[in-house]
């Protein structure tokens, strides 16, 4: 679910900003100039895969990814999340414009924490990178519905009642996504594993 | 004097109707257009469920909007907008809502865009017209809506005009995106905000992935298509997410290799890292002054909003 605009007090929204400018700037410095292309086909693919939506049961929903796009891209996710959020913005209206800091940050953090976590976690076989690729889809989820929670919470006592709506609906989402996010991770480990090697949080720093 | 005694409106059918019909107005917009999707989406049987809009489709227009150089038109209008989310009453929200859709027509696009914008926030406007009025926390002297027929559920004033003074502001912005960004190509929408001090390379990303996003788009349709025509039927099965995660894999490998190539071809034709811009531009003092009687508007209503919160019953 994105926010949309006047939900939340702007001191949010600005604080949002700030923090997703600072995350974007940190995301950027990471950056080698070699993998632009890999940061802009992972934020364009994750675009159009979460256009489609899978059913579930009489609804269907439609797949989040943060989980996925932090352990393709690790420090640089952030950026990706925040380019992908601004496209739907101006495209779709999905999340509004000056609601954009708040999303990207609630997309955006679980993708950073994915990519930190998945490198050291996901071992050498398949079935222990498909494991880790469960974990961080749906712990993904999880955190981006928590974080939403929490800035709807912001917005007053009125909107505890949304915050806790939100959070359950994220639930079954999460569990859709940890079986896509496995798979995907199981898939991209057998046919081509460079990709998943992402860029590690210590490596050197790109100087522009 | 107010008193903190808990009050109570029962209304009559004939405005229990017109406000019933108020508040399901976002659900009755989301389903009409979701049914007319389908409809579309049924003779042409497109895979996906969106297509990507062009943002840029009514550019070449003549218009206060178009002729506005887009750093001073993006930095104004944002500046509006962040001025209009700060509203706190229904009644200033209203009156954005009015002057969003006087923008729009000055700008001279067609309607369908600002429409469909509309319809994609009226889904969160749903949830919270519908699940705020119950939600509310009771507060002392608070009001009590009671509606005909549904007088076992009643609905709290607060979070009724809360929800609508949100539906209100989501709606203007949403409104508002049409003349900042549909009026003048991406590429110089994207160079004004260059211009407003973000990062060049960021800038270059963003253009970047908007035009494999259409390249992307039409793989994955392909491929939906290739698997529909295999059977594949999507259900709540383990097997649909296997499937799914499969191709997902499969998309990003494909999309992945073949920008590699475009990129690849790109540097050895000289990229080096920017597009080849325009000419510096500077804003004219026609520039300017709409941007100062932009911000002026938001700036008013703003104060008004302050000052004289019109409070309704």
């Amino acid at each position: 679910m994105h926010i949309a605009d006047g939900v939340l007090p702007v001191s949010v929204s600005l604080a949002g900003y700030a923090l997703t400018l600072a995350g974007v700037g940190y995301s950027l410095r990471r950056l080698d100039s070699a993998n632009l292309p890999k940061v802009a086909v992972v934020t364009s693919s994750f675009f159009v895969a979460s256009l489609v939506h899978l059913p579930l049961g009489p609804t269907s929903v439609h797949l989040l990814l943060p989980g996925i796009v932090g352990a393709l891209l690790g420090p640089a996710a952030f950026l990706s999340i925040t380019i992908g959020l601004f496209l739907q913005s101006i495209l779709f209206q999905f999340g509004g414009l000056t609601a954009l800091g708040a999303n990207s940050l609630m997309m955006g953090l679980p993708a950073l924490l994915a990519g930190f976590v998945f490198p050291r976690i996901r071992g050498r076989t398949r079935t222990s990178n498909a494991l880790a690729g469960i974990l961080v889809s749906g712990g993904g989820v999880l955190l981006a519905g928590l974080l939403l929670a929490a800035l709807l919470a912001t917005a007053g006592e009125d909107f505890w009642g949304v915050a806790k709506l939100a959070v359950a609906a994220h639930v079954p989402v999460m569990f859709i996504e940890a079986g896509v996010g496995g798979c995907t991770v199981a898939f991209l480990f057998q046919v081509k594993p460079e990709l998943l090697a992402v860029q590690t949080f210590s490596g050197p720093r790109n100087e522009q | 004097m107010t008193s903190l005694a808990t009050r109570t409106i029962v209304l009559t059918p004939s405005q229990g109707v017109v406000f019933l019909l108020c508040l399901l107005a976002p659900l009755l917009l989301l389903l009409g257009c979701r049914w007319r999707r389908r409809k579309i989406l049924g003779r042409m049987s497109t895979p996906l469920d969106w297509s990507i809009p062009a943002i840029d489709a009514q550019a070449h227009g003549s218009s206060v909007f178009h002729c506005w150089m887009p750093a001073v038109k993006i930095g104004s209008l944002l500046c509006l907008s962040f001025l209009i989310v700060a509203l706190h009453s229904l009644f200033w929200s209203m009156v954005s809502v009015l002057i969003a859709l006087i923008a729009v027509h000055l700008a001279r696009i067609p309607w369908q865009r600002p429409l469909q914008r509309l319809a994609a926030v009226s889904g969160l406007c749903a949830l919270f017209l519908l699940v705020l009025p119950l939600t509310s926390p009771p507060r002392p002297g608070e009001t009590i809506l009671l509606v005909p027929l549904l007088e076992w559920l009643p609905l709290r004033l607060t979070g009724v005009v809360l929800a609508l003074t949100i539906s209100c502001k989501a709606a203007t912005v949403a409104l508002l995106m049409e003349p900042m960004f549909a009026t003048s190509e991406l590429s110089r929408t994207l160079q004004g905000f260059t211009n407003l001090g973000l990062p060049g390379t960021l800038i270059q990303m963003i253009l970047l992935c908007h035009r494999y996003l259409f390249v992307f788009q039409q793989e994955a349709a392909r491929m939906q298509r290739a698997m529909r025509v295999r059977g594949f039927v999507p259900r709540t099965n383990l097997a649909t997410l296997r499937t799914t995660g499969n191709s997902l894999g499969m998309l990003f490998i494909r999309s992945f290799e073949r920008t590699e190539r475009v990129y690849e071809a790109m540097l050895s034709r000289g990229y080096r890292g920017t597009f080849p811009a325009a000419a510096k531009q500077f804003p004219t003092a026609k520039d300017v002054a709409k941007g100062l009687v932009a911000v002026l508007i938001g700036v008013l209503l703003l104060v008004l909003d302050r000052l004289y919160p019109v409070q309704w019953p």
